[in-house]
């Protein structure tokens, strides 16, 4: 506080604590804990208490039929009958009226129950495929890895600068293209009576349903975040001094083993945040499943949530399969910072 | 830091290494191209599978499209009221780390860039459900909101990235002379910083425009240009969308070209002075 303080005078420390505090208490932390708030309870209302509200319920319906009657009756021809039969309706009406005032006082607001049972409910299928999304998201980021280390590599320590460049900008240009606009590019290929179907069909192969399936998802998804463990790696890659490469390739290193023992070693950092960024994008990818499935193949997990927020409007539940991915990835993050011995410092660059 | 020269590499990895290069930006490329090209067919389903011929008609039916241009209206709406909020955010953020010598710095830090590292759609849920809470819905606040959540965090990094290379001893000497603490911040500290605050509006604005999976949840009953061309992609297919993309692929060719340009020049200039 003191070291603010000297740099920036009192005025300017409050103000930009104040804001610091918004953002970290109003956007960041705040928004999280209602969400999980939200994911603890459930609205319950008691067996008697149901009764009422149906019965109000019915009320309501039959006020509403009644007003119908009534403005039939007054479209009538001018006679005492008319008047008689309105002022019978609007009696009925009243005493329904009556009734349905002395019935709300007297019902209960649903109450607030708190449990773990948004997330206990979760049932097997819906469990399953919670497992299939962290499971593809693994699989992307295993051959994002496995892909993109050698482009990498190459970018960073084997082109001459001009080429590098090249690489550069060809890398820069499908990164940066809209995500919606990958995506859609494979749902040409893909599609039933798209390119690839169309070159089996040349090569006397049966068509396959890629989209039905679901392992259009799949592909599309690899296509899609592949390119964000490039770049991490390439950042850490550069700054390592090309002539341990050479010294060790002197002393009669292998290949394998330069990049085993001193490329990988150095580039681990890059590695992590390439994996987590990758990792994270998959499994909380929306775009990906909400167009390669085009709600014919099995929802994926970040669908389910979706559909619990505007489909069936339980955002209880919702919440609690929102948090559950947020768990899967927490989990993932602290996994890579063991696995890489690296820091949140170290990620965060 | 020095390249390997291409001596330590037998010319047979060369050329493996350069064949996997040509494979895998076929792999990048092919996609994009085929979409481009179903832009020009006048066949009336997306698809180059069925060649029909070539035309300009699609750009002439998306120019006539409603939805499009006010959810491209929206789209900027959103960017700007984004850049609005996360521009002080991220700067206020970026000085409380430079400057706060406390304990607490390291788990600051760490709450400020966890929304880079959380799913986009995470960011939609939570804002959604906490503004409810105070009587707003889903629309286009919601949306900028969530998205000034994780920008913040991008214009934080890259304004922090530019005070690490701040000479502090000329505002201390500022201070020395008398300077008021107002005067440094608008005479030394913002001149430093005004190059990073273009780069971070210019990146703010384009993260917020390009975003789907975070305003999806947050924007209710409105829609962004992009949520819009999801939800074409996903059902009434028309070949709009890929003049769209033929624009996008347009737009993103040309600014990638000149950042990597003005890039390699910064590196040049870099290494000149660097002897």
């Amino acid at each position: 506080m003191n070291s603010l303080r000297s740099s920036f005078g009192p005025v300017l420390s409050l103000v930009i604590m104040g804001l610091v505090g918004v953002w970290v208490v109003g956007m960041i932390i705040g928004p999280q804990l209602i969400m999980v708030e939200q994911s603890l309870w459930n609205k319950e209302i008691g067996g008697e208490a149901a009764q009422i509200s149906t019965r109000i319920d019915r009320l309501y319906n039959e006020v509403d039929t009644l007003a119908f009657d009534k403005s039939d009756a007054e479209a009538l021809d001018e006679s005492t009958d008319r008047t008689e039969k309105i002022a019978a309706i609007t009696a009925e009406i009243d005493t329904r009226k009556s009734t349905i005032t002395e019935l709300e006082a007297t019902e209960v607001k649903p109450i607030k129950v708190y449990s773990f049972r948004n997330y206990t409910l979760m049932g097997a299928s819906h469990f399953f495929i919670f497992l299939k999304t962290i499971a593809a998201a693994v699989a992307v980021t295993v051959i994002a890895f496995v892909v993109c280390y050698p482009i990498a590599f190459a970018v960073a320590k084997v082109a001459t600068p001009g080429k590098a460049a090249m690489i550069m900008l060809f890398l820069i240009i499908p990164y940066s293209i809209n995500e919606l606009l990958r995506i859609f590019a494979w749902l040409m290929i893909l599609d039933n009576n798209g390119v690839a179907n169309l070159i089996l069909g040349w090569f006397g192969f049966e068509s396959i349903p890629f989209l039905g399936s679901g392992s259009g998802v799949f592909i599309a998804m690899v296509y899609a975040y592949i390119l964000f463990m490039v770049f991490p790696i390439y950042n850490t890659v550069e700054t390592l001094d090309g002539s341990q490469i050479e010294a060790a390739r002197d002393m009669g290193a292998s290949t394998w083993q330069i990049h085993r023992k001193i490329v990988i070693p150095h580039a681990k950092p890059g590695i992590a945040v390439g994996c987590i960024m990758t990792f994270m994008l998959s499994a909380g990818s929306f775009a990906v499943p909400n167009i390669m499935t085009r709600g014919i193949a099995e929802p994926w997990f970040t669908q389910l949530i979706y559909n619990k927020f505007f489909e069936s409007s339980n955002w209880n539940t919702g919440s609690a399969y929102a948090f559950t991915l947020v768990i899967a990835c927490i989990v993932f993050i602290f996994m890579m910072m063991r696995f890489f011995g690296v820091g949140i410092k170290d990620i965060a660059k | 830091m020095s390249n390997v020269s291409s001596s330590s590499f037998g010319r047979g990895s060369q050329i493996i290494l350069n064949v996997y290069l040509v494979i895998f930006f076929a792999y990048m490329f092919l996609p994009l191209i085929l979409m481009v090209a179903a832009g020009f067919n006048e066949f009336d389903t997306p698809s180059v599978t069925t060649w029909k011929g070539f035309t300009w008609k699609w750009f002439g039916v998306l120019a006539q499209d409603d939805r499009m241009w006010s959810g491209l209206v929206n789209s900027i709406l959103i960017a700007v009221g984004v850049i609005i909020v996360s521009m002080p955010l991220g700067l206020a953020g970026a000085f409380l780390i430079t400057r706060l010598q406390s304990r607490y710095n390291g788990l600051l830090y760490g709450i400020m860039v966890s929304p880079l590292l959380t799913p986009g759609i995470i960011l939609g849920i939570s804002t959604l459900i906490f503004w409810r809470e105070g009587g707003v819905s889903g629309g286009l606040f919601t949306a900028a909101v969530a998205q000034a959540t994780y920008i913040s965090s991008y214009t934080m990094l890259m304004f922090m990235a530019r005070l690490k290379r701040q000479d502090v001893t000329l505002e201390e000497a500022a201070l020395d002379l008398g300077a008021s603490h107002t005067q440094v911040f608008r005479r030394i500290t913002m001149p430093f910083l005004k190059p990073t605050i273009l780069t971070a509006a210019v990146i703010a604005f384009l993260q917020s425009f390009e975003n789907y999976n975070t305003t999806i949840f947050a924007i209710g009953g409105s829609h962004t240009l992009v949520t819009e061309i999801g939800s074409r992609m996903r059902f009434g297919l028309s070949p709009a969308v890929n003049v769209i993309g033929i624009i996008f692929v347009f737009l993103t060719i040309t600014f990638a070209t000149i950042y990597v340009i003005f890039r390699e020049r910064e590196k040049k200039r870099v290494s000149a002075l660097m002897g």
